[in-house]
């Protein structure tokens, strides 16, 4: 398939330069699987096989772009797609500054990330999982939701420019087992991501969910007060934090068009806690890797913060363009962010709860809808969601109801920083927008953040 | 082809299928233009088609869609062995309400397909408002189009045939400063129902543009120098710019069927509304009716047939302030009917929706849209206003899993004291739990404060479907609201 894909491109390459156009081209095939589950059943069991090629047409500063969904074998189509973003291209504008069409100096090909076996685990593999996952803990108070995604993608690119070619192949999983109570409306949720077959551990699933499940089904909830807490996040909530902090953090484009917390002065200065060390790291398989960004730039470890120190913004090749910078070889769908681990020994939800605490903690494991509320100050809000404990200071758990965070990243992540656990996980961010695109952050398991607002308290599920 | 799919059809039928539909999309056009600062920033063209096949068997769904239509019979199959699956695992066999088989066809209103016109004309339209918006004060100057043009034709196991055109238009401008202290602040303009009575290139109406650029800089250059939004409790009086969003997140998704279900427990999340509350809950205040309007004219939620193939309808869901209605789709109101043991819904709302071939269709709003009241305008409302602020322009907005409480930031505010419109603030916000401020809904503007929002993104889903919709709203006036946190 690879070289077939591959050979595909070559042709198409070789026909825009006999045509005299200038082109760059990006072949996207996914392979998807999806089953979902909503009250207990299967709700959904769904697939489809894309294949899409985008086509960018430059002529001197102008840029623009055609994607047809296409089949491998429709060549004429394809060129006809060659030929109508050159077409485009004629009548677009120049833009104020010139476009790279970058030189790809050898070939690539990478398919390490690629487990055959897990990309086409079959819908009983993918059953057998969920109920493993949610073994005995269904009962007719207690529904079964959740997902078990799927499959393949393949990124292939060349350019008129070049005479060689980029090519890279993943697969990946991503469950996600929400119980919920039926008539209560609360809800306890267990996540995987996986890189490969092996990653699967619906047994672990089974453990979390069961520790949740009992200590809803025992413990008192309650309203919380407003005021501050001393918080403890988990992978998902941290995760979703780190997310948004690539986009209005550490993103050169976005900080130049005033999207960012970060300005060019605190480059190199003192941002976050000296606990905090975050990398884009593309020899994390588990984070799905691009270990070249889409013009071939090389990529290696990138650090963006070194015990709290900013060490600058990450550039893709347009925006470097724009704004006369170096580009950092994020010309990339996603990067692979890896927040380093700390100290704490704690690695399980059991060992959270049972830990020794000078005041009540609050354990919030997820945030719901997050958003930017000032991008310039870092200001996000978001609610709680999925399993969130008060661990007490007496050493029993009580269940609150979601409550609502609004605060700066500054301040989440910033001298507040308590401890973060020794382990880290990967979490699966990838959303399914569009096209397949696995994406995960690695992340420490637990990070307790002292002394944070909580501005808005349910008085029920 | 389409002899092909009832073949097929016909063929699933045979092997056991209880029903089965398709929707094959000979062709879907986008098209998106972004213009950053001057700069073209994107040019691009999508085109795609396909074809996608759900199957109902033993009372479990199935899907599979697939661009490449050579191996027809393999789609299909593929679908039903999906369904095979599913079957494994029932815990309410899925049963569709009753619909008439139809053979229709719809077109949206529009007088100039918007893919015929020259990309050289557009790009003169978007340098003509870049250079509108480039005045002292502006940091940053966007202005986008965005155009779909869709064939969709649905053929179903009980007979049905519709063929659908759609054709949709969005556009915008934005403009982003930044104060003295370098935060940035942004005003924008969205292309909704204004003037133009279609929805193809004849919807981008210079003057309307131009008049609305020259407003969001000279109100975000305000903005710029303002001081900080006020904490505390006053009323709030939005503007149809985010009464839209108000209504969306706060009316629309908690009352989509398939949520108060549980259907999207996993991602989306749930409900604080159940069965129990059609017909009882006190939503909001008398002054408060809500509705699902896919027959408003010219806008993206008229789609004259959902994808059940059930003709698209007008829907009470809040009357007076009493919870009525929900957003359905056939099989959900067969499965809320019988779960609550009465027959809350008599059919179909036809709000079934998939937002390309290769997703199924799920609950989407249509239009949901607030009735105008007897309160008049907005200057009437503001003069019956003690302490107020009248806020514009979503920023920000976040809910609750269940909708059961939001926080919203909008790009601008203006204090109102003693019946008039004082000054402008910048970063305001406001929270509250959903059925507390509904019920605080003290007044209703007339008609004449009505604005009708085109939506192009609404998210929800596994897999995530964008879909395009409207809301229709007037100003409306909130009591006891906490704001400026």
């Amino acid at each position: 398939m690879k070289d077939r894909i591959l050979g595909t491109l070559d042709q198409l390459r070789e026909y825009a330069r006999g045509k005299g156009h200038e082109v760059a081209l990006h072949y996207r095939e996914e392979d998807s699987y999806l089953m979902r589950f909503a009250n207990s059943a299967i709700s959904l069991n769904t697939n489809e096989h894309l294949i899409r090629l985008g086509i960018t047409a430059y002529s001197g500063r102008k840029r623009a772009s055609y994607t047809l969904i296409t089949a491998l074998d429709s060549i004429d189509a394809m060129k006809q797609g060659v030929d109508t973003a050159a077409d485009m291209v004629e009548h677009s504008q120049p833009l104020t500054y010139q476009p790279t069409v970058p030189l790809l100096s050898e070939s690539f090909v990478d398919e390490e990330g690629y487990d055959g076996s897990l990309a086409q685990l079959s819908n009983e593999d993918r059953l057998k999982y969920f109920g493993k996952a949610a073994s005995d803990l269904e009962t007719e108070d207690l529904g079964l939701s959740g997902i078990f995604s799927c499959g393949s993608n393949i990124n292939a690119v060349t350019n008129t420019k070049s005479d060689h070619s980029l090519y890279f192949r993943t697969s990946d999983a991503q469950a996600t087992v929400v119980l919920s109570h039926r008539k209560l409306k609360w809800e306890v949720i267990a996540e995987q991501s996986a890189q490969k077959l092996s990653d699967l551990d619906p047994d672990r699933l089974r453990q979390e969910l069961a520790f949740l499940v009992e200590r809803y089904e025992t413990d008192t909830a309650l309203q919380l007060p407003l005021g501050n807490y001393d918080i403890v996040l988990g992978p998902a909530a941290t995760a979703e934090l780190i997310s948004f902090m690539n986009w209005i953090g550490f993103n050169g484009g976005l900080m130049k068009r005033g999207y960012s917390f970060i300005s060019e002065e605190q480059v190199r200065q003192k941002v976050l806690s000296d606990q905090f060390t975050l990398v884009d790291d593309p020899d994390r398989l588990e984070s799905f890797p691009l270990k070249r960004d889409f013009t071939g730039i090389v990529r290696g470890l990138f650090p963006l913060f070194t015990e709290g120190v900013f060490q600058g913004f990450t550039w893709s090749q347009d925006d470097a363009d724009e704004f006369s910078v170096t580009p950092t070889g994020h010309t990339v769908n996603h990067k692979s962010l890896v927040l380093d681990g700390g100290e704490s020994q704690i690695s399980t939800l059991e060992e959270l709860a049972n830990m020794p605490r000078e005041k009540d903690i609050l354990y919030i494991p997820f945030l719901h809808y997050m958003n930017i509320v000032n991008p310039t100050k870092g200001t996000i809000t978001a609610s709680s969601r999925f399993g969130a404990l008060l661990l007490k200071q007496d050493g029993s758990t009580a269940i609150p109801y979601n409550v609502r965070l609004t605060q700066s990243l500054l301040d989440i992540f910033g001298d507040k920083v308590a401890w973060l656990s020794q382990e880290t996980v990967p979490y699966n961010t990838s959303d399914s927008y569009g096209e397949r695109n696995p994406t995960a952050v690695i992340i420490p398991r637990f990070i307790r953040v002292n002394d944070l607002e909580i501005s808005h308290s349910n008085a029920s599920y | 082809m389409l002899q092909k799919i009832k073949q097929q059809l016909k063929r699933l039928q045979g092997l056991g299928a209880d029903y089965a539909d398709v929707r094959w999309v000979p062709i879907e056009e986008s098209s998106y233009l972004l213009m950053w600062n001057g700069n073209l920033k994107e040019s691009v063209l999508d085109r795609e088609s396909g074809l996608g096949v759900r199957v109902l068997y033993k009372g479990a769904w199935g899907f599979s869609a697939a661009s490449d239509l050579r191996d027809l019979p393999a789609i299909f199959d593929k679908a039903l062995d999906n369904a095979r699956a599913a079957s494994q695992r029932v815990t309410f066999p899925v049963r569709l309400a009753d619909k008439e088989a139809i053979q229709a066809k719809f077109e949206s209103p529009c007088q100039i397909n918007p893919f015929q016109v020259p990309l050289a004309e557009k790009v003169a339209f978007m340098n003509e408002m870049d250079e509108r918006l480039d005045q002292p004060g502006v940091f940053q100057r966007i202005a986008d189009l965005n155009f779909i043009r869709k064939q969709i034709i649905f053929v179903d196991s009980e007979g049905s045939e519709i063929e659908k055109l759609i054709t949709e238009v969005f556009a915008g401008l934005q403009v982003l400063g930044r104060d003295e202290e370098g935060e940035t602040h942004e005003r924008k303009f969205s292309l909704g129902r204004d003037g133009a009575s279609t929805r193809g290139w004849e919807s981008i109406d210079q003057q309307v543009f131009a008049e609305n650029a020259d407003r969001i800089v000279k109100e975000m250059n305000q903005v710029l120098v303002a001081d900080q939004c006020p904490k505390d409790d006053r009323t709030v009086i939005l503007l149809p710019g985010m009464m839209w969003l108000q209504t969306h997140e706060t009316i629309g998704h908690p009352l989509e069927l398939d949520r108060i279900l549980g259907y999207e427990l996993a991602y989306a999340g749930g409900s604080f509304v159940t069965l129990d509350d059609f017909g009882s809950l006190r939503y909001g205040s008398e002054k408060l009716t809500a509705r699902a309007d896919a027959k408003l004219p010219n806008t993206p939620g008229s789609f004259g047939y959902d994808d059940d193939g059930v003709p698209c309808q007008n829907t009470v869901l809040i009357d007076k302030g009493i919870l009525v209605g929900a957003i359905t789709g056939r099989q959900m109101v067969e499965e809320a009917n019988a779960k609550a043991g009465r027959k809350i819904f008599a059919s179909s709302g036809g709000c079934n929706r998939a937002s390309s071939f290769y997703r199924v269709p799920i609950e989407r709003m249509t239009n949901i849209d607030i009735d105008p009241g007897q309160d008049g305008t907005l200057e009437d409302i503001v003069r019956d206003t003690e302490k107020g602020i009248v806020l514009d322009g979503e920023r920000s907005w976040s809910i609750g899993s269940n909708r059961e409480q939001f926080h919203f930031a909008t790009e601008i505010g203006w204090l109102v004291e003693d019946g008039e419109m004082k000054q402008v603030v910048k970063n305001p916000t406001y929270k509250g739990d959903t059925v507390k401020f509904w019920n605080s809904l003290s007044a209703v503007g007339d008609e004449s404060t009505v604005k009708v929002a085109w939506v192009p993104n609404c998210g929800k889903g596994q897999p995530n479907q964008v879909m395009q919709l409207g809301h229709a709203a007037p100003v409306c006036r909130f009591d006891n609201v906490r704001i400026g946190e």
